[in-house]
């Protein structure tokens, strides 16, 4: 009977095991300790009959001793592989977690030994690289314009941000594992993580921190073929150097990076927002795009469908106050006109024949309400933060021409300028573009993506016309470039207080190249007259660059 | 030639293994560290005078022409080279301040007169005799020592005075002690072996003798008194498990192991209610995240060099095991479960399971009845001893500051245990099959 029975008990105490492990987190645990015991009392009686039956009798208490401490070492065992294969994961997220206030020595130590990789802009303007200082520690530096979208890497304070963090991995070495990096491993030698090269171009990059200037505000130029970010500009920035702390660092130093981050959030403007993709703006008149691609999408309208526009607009109890209308005379005008003279009782009819269902339907297509995938988080852009906002007429006819409850990041509007120029496609934007060894090849190059299809190409082809008319006759005149197309809208965010932001949505093709820009000055004032200039010069600049 | 010498092949052949261990362990903890593939000869020093000591031990046993059992010597080479390597490996990194050598050094000079106190154990008891007329001189001295070390002995850190100073070196007694009372308890036991087993009715109970069982409650009470005075459960498991197996071995009663185990269990329960140091090492034992930085600082890295070892470790010199306060002693075993993973850690268990069996199934064959009592007292000392601290390393059991036989750091512990090994030796000689 036992020739069955004692490897089913056998059998039962693994699944007593498997049981155990699944209920219990550690190996400490008092129901796990039971399931133990039991497993101890089942060993026992499989094994004792088996020996004792065959042994002299004087011979049974040294085989009893002997089961039991068998039977101990068997659970020592049990208790040693658990740790090692089944709750390691479990254990290293524990103490991975800064909020256990458990350090993982072994984690940084391996940090030390490994140089971390560069991170560079396209043309090889290197942002971020590891210095040895006088006392031995290795230090992260940072510089050049832009150098804030490396973020920072300060394993002693405050951990990583932005690319450092999202592409530690990389950077860190512990990514890929060739022959080269097990070899330097076997030896203790020093290693070197992967490079990590960003799409940007440093001269796009410069000069759009350059016109921004002093003044609130961000900027995003993309390649609308590829998605490639070609700039990515925020103001007020900080310097990450003063935030990366290193293992090592002196009490002075931890202490300054702490008051520096406390002063950076305690100070209004928000220098640690990367703004394109994190601030959330007013988007004003460049919504109209929106507007009007629900309208051209659903069949609501055409480019040369007429509206009515005397001055005001009466929508239940509110009034609305037309400033923009060319001719003070004229009273009947094209969508298209009304888009390049951003009228706004001309978008507030076109809202209302959409409805609100259709325009919260072409908003969710382009992208609104989802963090768009990009290689830092995208905050999402929304259409109301109310859910019932859109339930009334007003509120749709404001929203319509880019007011009422909207809130968007300039990446989801140079988005929108990409789907018209893409014919209705919208590209997966992407920041990091290469990981190199630091022999020079290359790892992993990004591929372009198509993130997804926003509308028809009928409707691109409308908007793009609707577009280029704005620069051609409207508002965004100042915004044409010498052989090229350019297509683009104005905006004049109204915020309650204070100078409205000034806004540009931009694109512009010569030969293969299609770029989009979306600028945005907070409290900037007109449009036209503070962020056109800058978008235009964007746009000029990347298509007259290598 | 072979009327002469009686030569002990499998011995020999067993300790190659060993030997080149330690070669091998050793130059990969050199190398590792400077990142270099070229050694040379000094930095083998270390390990060709282990493995000289080892080969002579081996000559010894063969030169005095002893019958005794050919396994035993290479297995507790196998796991003292192991220890060796693990202080080599500690030694840079753990700070040595005041001692007279590093750790590596104080371990392999402690190798050194462990393996002289085996050969001097073997060369000097030929017969057991002596050892059995002296039984109550090894009690005295016992209790001698043990309260002699809690008056003037001092205290390393663990909270209890368990050490005497003796200028360059600190003495353990309490290792000593535990083969004194393995050496008075066989001699004990064995005299009144008849009178134990025996049993008499009253009504429908069959008592065991009472009179006789006195040992039983002085024991069951200085057990209870080491847990309480000294927080030292691990010492206290020990001893009164030693005690336990030796009486049932004696009598063949389980009853007595089960009443013994019981009012033990009872003790301890009530000690922990009583005393917030004991009650301490629970909590700590059952959730050491409750506290990672504080007083679970220990059993939380530890649990972290074991997760960072995984199945196949990170290598001699690889790991990071000096994060783990006091590793060198109490956490040797976590250090072996980073650096040598779980291959390592179940090789080790294995290790010390087959000692012991090997050491019971001597002592199944052994006739003289003293003999074999003390055989199976001195096997479950290390037995008992690895399992005990093993379980403290895995949170199997609350931690205990015993020392893992053979690989610990500590003199008093390294020469005790070799000390058992060499009087195995000379018991495996009574051995017929």
């Amino acid at each position: 009977m036992w020739t069955i029975l004692r490897p089913a008990t056998f059998i039962a105490t693994l699944l007593l095991i498997a049981y155990g492990v699944a209920i219990t987190e550690d190996r400490a645990d008092p129901r796990w300790l039971l399931v133990l015991s039991v497993i101890a009392v089942l060993w026992y009686v499989a094994l004792r009959t088996q020996f004792s039956a065959r042994l002299a009798r004087n011979a049974a208490p040294l085989i009893h001793v002997a089961l039991v401490l068998c039977i101990g070492f068997g659970l020592v065992t049990v208790q040693v592989l658990r740790a090692q294969l089944l709750d390691r994961d479990r254990i290293l997220a524990r103490a991975g977690n800064p909020a256990s206030g458990v350090v993982d020595i072994r984690r940084y130590v391996s940090d030390r030994r490994t140089e971390r990789g560069r991170i560079l802009f396209r043309d090889g303007t290197v942002i971020a690289r590891d210095i040895v200082r006088s006392d031995g520690t290795r230090a992260r530096i940072y510089e050049g314009v832009g150098a804030y979208l490396a973020g920072y890497y300060s394993p002693a304070l405050f951990g990583a941000s932005g690319i450092e963090a999202r592409y530690d991995d990389t950077l860190s070495g512990h990514a890929a594992l060739t022959w080269q990096t097990w070899l330097d491993g076997v030896l203790h030698r020093n290693q070197r993580g992967n490079d990590v090269i960003l799409s940007v171009d440093p001269r796009l990059q410069e000069l759009g921190q350059s016109l921004l200037g002093d003044r609130s505000g961000g900027a995003v130029l993309l390649d609308a073929n590829s998605g490639a970010v070609l700039a990515l500009v925020t103001s007020p920035g900080y310097d990450p150097n003063r935030l990366s702390v290193p293992l090592g660092a002196s009490k002075e130093e931890v202490e300054g990076a702490r008051s520096y981050f406390d002063a950076l959030q305690a100070d209004g403007r928000g220098p640690l927002v990367l703004r394109p993709i994190q601030g959330l703006y007013v988007p004003g008149s460049t919504f109209k795009t929106v507007t009007a691609a629900a309208a051209f999408e659903f069949g609501m309208a055409r480019p040369d469908t007429v509206y009515r526009d005397d001055g005001a607009l009466a929508i239940d109890s509110r009034i609305i106050i037309e400033q923009n209308r060319p001719d003070p005379n004229r009273v009947s005008y094209t969508l298209q006109e009304g888009y390049g003279y951003s009228l706004n009782v001309v978008f507030a009819q076109v809202g209302l024949q959409v409805g609100a269902q259709r325009l919260e339907q072409m908003a969710r297509a382009l992208g609104f309400g989802e963090a768009i995938p990009f290689d830092l988080p995208v905050v999402p852009s929304q259409l109301a933060r109310s859910p019932d906002f859109l339930t009334s007429q007003a509120g749709i006819a404001e929203t319509a021409f880019g007011q009422g409850q909207l809130l968007v990041t300039p990446m989801q509007m140079a988005l929108v300028a990409a789907a018209v120029v893409r014919d209705g496609t919208i590209p997966q934007p992407y920041l990091v573009e290469e990981i190199r060894r630091p022999d020079g090849t290359t790892v992993r190059r990004h591929q372009p993506v198509t993130w997804r299809r926003a509308f028809s190409d009928s409707t691109a082809q409308a908007l793009r016309d609707v577009m280029v008319w704005s620069v051609e006759h409207g508002y965004a005149s100042g915004a044409r470039i010498e052989g090229a197309v350019v297509g683009g809208k104005t905006g004049t965010a109204e915020v309650g207080s204070g100078a409205p932001h000034a806004w540009f949505l931009g694109f512009a093709e010569r030969g293969d190249k299609r770029i989009v820009v979306a600028v945005v000055v907070e409290h900037g004032g007109s449009g036209a007259q503070v962020a056109l200039p800058i978008g235009r010069a964007l746009l000029d600049a990347a298509l007259t660059g290598g | 030639m072979s009327r002469l010498l009686r030569p002990r092949w499998l011995e020999l052949q067993l300790l190659v293994v060993p030997a080149a261990a330690s070669l091998v362990g050793l130059l990969t903890i050199y190398l590792a560290r400077n990142g270099r593939t070229s050694w040379s000869w000094a930095d083998l020093t270390v390990s060709l005078l282990f493995i000289g000591v080892v080969f002579l031990t081996h000559f010894w046993l063969t030169l005095l022409r002893v019958r005794s059992d050919e396994l035993l010597l290479p297995i507790v080479v196998m796991l003292s080279c192991l220890g060796l390597l693990l202080s080599q490996r500690l030694g840079p990194a753990i700070p040595h301040g005041g001692v007279w050598a590093s750790l590596s050094q104080r371990q392999l000079v402690y190798l050194l007169v462990a393996f002289l106190a085996l050969g001097t154990t073997v060369g000097l008891v030929r017969r057991f005799e002596v050892l059995r007329r002296l039984r109550y001189t090894w009690a005295v001295t016992a209790i001698a020592l043990t309260i002699f070390t809690m008056l003037f002995g001092t205290d390393l850190g663990s909270g209890a005075r368990l050490w005497i100073d003796l200028g360059p070196v600190t003495v353990q007694p309490g290792e000593v002690v535990k083969v004194l009372l393995v050496l008075f308890l066989a001699g004990y036991l064995d005299d009144h072996r008849e009178l134990i087993a025996s049993s008499y009715r009253v009504g429908p109970f069959r008592l065991p003798p009472l009179p006789y069982l006195i040992p039983l409650v002085v024991m069951w009470g200085l057990s209870v008194l080491v847990v309480v005075l000294q927080n030292d459960l691990g010492n206290a498991l020990l001893l009164f498990g030693i005690f336990l197996v030796m009486l049932y071995v004696v009598s063949g009663r389980s009853l007595y192991v089960i009443a013994g185990s019981l009012a033990f269990a009872v003790a301890v329960a009530i000690a922990l209610r009583l005393f917030p140091r004991v009650e301490q090492r629970v909590s700590i034992w059952l959730n050491p995240w409750s506290d990672p930085t504080g007083i679970g600082l220990q059993p939380v890295q530890a649990d972290l060099a074991f997760a960072h070892g995984h199945l196949l470790g990170a290598g001699w010199g690889f790991g990071y095991p000096q994060a783990i306060p006091v590793v060198a002693t109490d956490y040797a075993f976590a250090a072996i479960g980073e650096e040598l993973g779980s291959l390592g850690s179940v090789a080790v268990i294995a290790l010390y399971l087959l000692l012991v069996m090997r050491g019971l199934f001597i002592a199944v064959r052994i006739r003289n009845s003293y003999v074999r009592l003390l055989s199976v007292g001195l096997v479950t000392v290390l037995g008992l001893q690895a399992l005990i601290i093993l379980a403290g390393n895995v949170r199997l059991l609350p931690l205990t500051g015993i020392t893992l036989p053979f690989i610990s750091a500590g003199g008093s512990s390294l020469i005790t245990n070799f000390v058992i090994i060499g009087l195995l030796l000379r018991a495996s000689e009574f051995a017929r099959d």
